[in-house]
């Protein structure tokens, strides 16, 4: 899982790059975009995406400590934070494409949709990684904690792209 | 696949010499097929790159005497007929791929289908089609301008626009080496294609943008794209050449022989 993780963080490297150079050639146009996005939404959001790694955080204690009652409710309130993450990202697209923001020739829409349309498909797998996780804890008969480790990684590299995001998209002024 | 051949071969009563021939090596219809794929490969690259000019694409924003030139040049035309010509030879590393997959042990029975019809689905939008329309301005240069850039922008929207069509056949790909149990293709490749998958997803704005990282000729939609291709591509060859070698030619003859009984 770990060259999984190092491998997608580059490519993202590779997406914020690119992003910081087009916005550096264009700074108004940038800033305009950015102007139009809620703060509040994705901060919001960065909130329920943290306490759901925590979640998963407490998730992999339990586990290790053989406690699997506890550790399958952790994985719950995880998980349902992930689905309610992308919930509201689809409330906030729906917003925006209804506004009319997402102009054909706007570089910065193209990128907000792209970034964040990308992590939504990673936050999803992560939901399908974690329903494995579930199935393990619940199905066998001496769950490895090893595996909920696993599950946690990307769960985590999930969470630390998500910030980047908010930060570069949402916030850098 | 090869297995069936061989199978249905052992249907009828053989000589000794075929037997011997078999036991020899069992793997040569594999290894024929395997080897296919850098010939291919090479084949396609110069097509590509030296007679159609499409890698690296031009840009979406040319002016008009750019596109007709582009559209008119000799070398397009030649270059999309050895396209239909060459592209065929897809189907042999798709079949030894196939093969391997069904090998493995945990899986669906659908996936390696799944995998086949999946890639000649893609292969369609993302090879065929847009040869024919670059064939067909190249064909007819007395079309008007108008007529030679739909065709210009159909091309390269199909050909860039198609990467998304592969995605099924990744996923599937993944899917299956995460759940074989005999470990045929490395745990490794599988988080590879995941990459080249999300990689692929990139190219989507290439409807609605001109210009940009994420036009059809762009750094993200195109360049990381196909560097990823290459790379995956190149990873496959590796891993496969080494599923075969790895394979027991007992399964081989074995199962040639059960079906001979």
């Amino acid at each position: 899982m770990w060259f999984f993780v190092i491998g997608d963080l580059w490519i993202f490297a590779c997406y914020f790059a690119c992003y910081m150079r087009d916005r550096a050639r264009n700074p108004e146009l940038f800033q305009q975009g950015q102007e139009l996005l809620s703060q509040g939404i994705g901060a919001l959001n960065t909130v329920i995406l943290l306490t759901s790694s925590l979640f998963v955080a407490l998730c992999v204690q339990a586990t290790r400590a053989k406690d699997i009652a506890v550790a399958s409710r952790f994985l719950a309130l995880g998980s349902a934070c992930g689905a309610a993450f992308m919930l509201i990202k689809a409330g906030e697209w729906y917003l925006k494409i209804h506004a009319g923001f997402p102009e054909s020739t706007d570089p910065f829409f193209i990128y907000y949709f792209m970034l964040t349309g990308l992590h939504m498909v990673h936050v999803a797998l992560g939901l399908v990684i974690l329903a494995l996780l579930w199935r393990e804890l619940r199905g066998a008969k001496e769950p490895r904690a090893q595996f909920a480790e696993t599950c946690a990684t990307y769960w985590h590299m999930v969470d630390s792209l998500w910030i980047a995001i908010f930060a570069l998209v949402y916030l850098v002024r | 696949m090869s297995e069936s051949v061989w199978a249905g071969r052992a249907g009828t009563p053989r000589s000794a010499g075929a037997e011997a021939r078999l036991a020899r090596n069992p793997k040569l219809d594999q290894w024929i097929c395997y080897w296919s794929i850098p010939f291919f490969y090479t084949l396609f690259g110069l097509i590509f790159v030296l007679f159609g000019r499409i890698m690296p694409p031009p840009s979406p924003t040319a002016s008009i005497e750019d596109v007709l030139e582009y559209m008119q040049a000799p070398k397009l035309g030649v270059g999309m007929a050895l396209l239909s010509l060459t592209l065929g030879l897809a189907s042999l590393s798709s079949g030894v791929i196939v093969v391997q997959m069904k090998r493995m042990e945990g899986i669906s029975p659908v996936l390696p289908y799944a995998y086949l019809t999946a890639l000649a689905v893609a292969g369609v939008p993302g090879c065929l089609f847009p040869g024919f329309v670059f064939a067909l301005g190249n064909f007819r240069p007395e079309y008007s301008a108008q007529i030679q850039q739909m065709l210009y922008d159909l091309g390269f929207l199909s050909f860039v626009g198609s990467l998304g069509c592969f995605v099924i056949q990744y996923l599937v790909f993944a899917i299956a080496i995460f759940l074989d149990r005999r470990m045929i293709f490395p745990k490794w490749l599988g988080y590879l294609t995941i990459w080249a998958l999300v990689t692929e997803l990139v190219a989507i704005p290439i409807w609605i943008t001109r210009t940009g990282p994420f036009a059809w000729d762009g750094l993200l939609s195109f360049y990381l794209g196909t560097v990823l291709f290459v790379g995956w591509e190149f990873c496959m060859c590796v891993c496969l050449y080494r599923a075969i070698k790895n394979q027991p030619v007992e399964e081989l003859i074995g199962r040639a022989a059960a079906h001979g009984e």
